[in-house]
């Protein structure tokens, strides 16, 4: 803002307000006013004791990207955010596609579906998994029902915590393709299979295409999401796979390092910053938010 | 036919693992046993009678309304200086305004942790409060926003026209619209601060516990049975909250 006092007669066109000059700025200051002073101001103070804790330097940063305990955090976040992401795209997109497609109870059934598990806590969930994979779970019984002899360990390995992110994160990716897919034109392929395409030319050629936009943004809200994971790894996943937001935690609660784990934090806000603005390089923000 | 096959599958490994606490609540088992031994309410009654598990439950409802209540007043008045005008520096205030739901929770929480902590105000309501009702600033601004671009101002003329003035058609013809919008944004904050675990975890100390700081902890340090029934209770809330939506004709996620 470059002007605020509401008298001064030039900040309507140094503004290019329209319509009544107070309007915009009086309804929006509440709201720029305490995200600036209770979200900012707050977020900038981590990164000013990420060089100022314990003396003004810059060897947290070093430490995070020499020290291979830390190099490997930051590689196995990024690594299983991949994975993650992967995922569940394969296992999103046919969800997506049958929902918008396909009407009647068939959409109405896998919509509810997707809702329920979007509402449904991310704590809830993993306490699921605890069950599912645990020693006592169905897993194991049914293994040893089988007669197939000791089951291997599941939980608290890369393979359960993986697997429950996985879980948390599908019906994002669903809802985002899902939002995208619901606004191609059917006509589209009806005009491809008059035109000959066989229905897997005509999916291939036109509707996977216009689908891509919705493939990006499913892929860049779980992959986001996924670096800043916390309770899910905690919970499901081994300590040898820890990701960034458990190092934060780890040198907080364990050490008080404010320094080091606000220089850890920064690494992850800037990581994501960096993912969130090629995107908007390439697409825009607005679409996003949709 | 192969997608639809598919497309059930992977909606039956959405479902499933989370229907599998309805069992377990009622499961006399003291780890995490499953299929249960044999059933029993005992731990209804615990929950139902706990200190331990009500305050917190009672923290979050109270916390989340906080919440809700501050987030609708910064993002009522937000939406309409934001969709009704132009001004310099509107895409700037739309990345502010943003900004909570691009930065990773951690990263949020280290930094209460540190700012709340300055103003003594972790382990207190308002100061999960306010972290709360910042956090859901955006997911609130979407959907209020959102239906302030669908909303027709011709409605507004048309009673101004017919000699209202600016406040009887804000309250009489504005409102009464967009109620249903503001409703649902209003309930999207409430939920944001319900199951929000990781801020709370590192802000909300012993004095301001929230329920999903409680199943944390719970699960990590304890394996408490009693988590189950407190599932089957939030599962069977989003349940009903998703077909009545669902029954209401209603889309339940579109907004999101």
């Amino acid at each position: 803002m470059i002007e605020t006092r509401p008298g001064f007669p030039g900040a309507r066109r140094a503004l290019g307000v329209r319509g009544p000059f107070r309007g915009p700025l009086l309804l929006l200051i509440p709201s720029i006013a305490v995200l600036v002073l209770l979200f900012i101001v707050p977020i900038a103070y981590v990164l000013v004791l990420s060089v100022t804790d314990p003396r003004l330097a810059l060897a947290h940063y070093q430490r995070i990207f020499t020290v291979p305990v830390y190099t490997r955090v930051l590689v196995n976040t990024f690594l299983t955010s991949l994975v993650v992401t992967a995922v569940c795209l394969v296992l999103g997109y046919p969800v997506a596609y049958v929902m918008a497609r396909r009407g009647g109870w068939v959409g109405t059934v896998l919509l509810t579906i997707v809702a329920m598990s979007f509402w449904t806590g991310f704590l809830v969930r993993t306490y699921a998994w605890l069950v599912i994979l645990g020693s006592k779970g169905p897993v194991v019984t049914a293994y040893q029902a089988l007669g197939l002899g000791p089951a291997p360990r599941l939980l608290f390995t890369t393979f359960s915590s993986t697997l429950g992110m996985t879980h948390i994160l599908l019906p994002y990716m669903i809802l985002a393709l899902y939002a995208v897919m619901k606004k191609i034109d059917a006509n589209h392929l009806k005009a491809a299979a008059s035109l000959g395409a066989r229905p897997l030319a005509a999916f291939r050629e036109v509707f996977l295409p216009l689908s891509l936009p919705g493939v990006v943004n499913g892929s860049l809200l779980v992959f986001v999401t996924c670096l800043g994971f916390f309770v899910t790894p905690v919970l499901l996943g081994t300590p040898r796979d820890m990701m960034i937001s458990q190092l934060i935690n780890q040198q907080i609660e364990e050490l008080l390092a404010w320094g080091f784990a606000s220089a850890v934090a920064v690494v992850l806000l800037a990581a994501t910053g960096l993912v969130i603005a090629v995107y908007n390089r390439f697409a825009g923000l607005d679409r996003l938010w949709g | 036919m192969l997608p639809l096959i598919f497309a059930f599958l992977a909606a039956l490994f959405l479902v499933a693992p989370i229907l599998i606490v309805i069992p377990m609540s009622f499961s006399t088992a003291i780890s995490f046993q499953f299929p249960p031994p044999a059933y029993w309410l005992g731990y209804y009654r615990t929950f139902f009678t706990s200190e331990e598990w009500l305050e917190p439950t009672l923290n979050s409802v109270i916390i989340a309304f906080g919440a809700m209540v501050f987030t609708m007043l910064l993002v009522v008045p937000a939406a309409f200086g934001y969709v009704r005008y132009r001004f310099r520096g509107k895409s700037l205030v739309n990345l502010l305004i943003m900004s909570p739901l691009i930065v990773p929770h951690v990263v949020s929480a280290l930094a209460y942790y540190g700012f709340l902590g300055r103003a003594k105000l972790t382990g207190t309501y308002l100061g999960v409060i306010v972290a709360h009702g910042v956090l859901a600033v955006p997911v609130a601004f979407l959907v209020i926003s959102a239906t302030l671009k669908g909303f027709d101002r011709n409605l507004e003329r048309a009673a101004m026209s017919a000699g209202a003035g600016p406040f009887r058609t804000f309250f009489h013809v504005t409102l009464p619209v967009l109620r249903p919008g503001m409703l649902v944004g209003a309930l999207f904050a409430f939920l944001s601060s319900f199951n929000e675990a990781v801020v709370a975890l590192f802000i909300a100390g012993r004095g301001a516990t929230t329920l999903p700081k409680k199943m944390y902890e719970s699960i990590r340090l304890e394996s408490d049975p009693v988590i189950a029934v407190v599932s089957t209770l939030l599962v069977s809330a989003v349940v009903l909250g998703v077909l009545v939506s669902v029954l209401m004709r209603r889309r339940p996620i579109d907004a999101a």
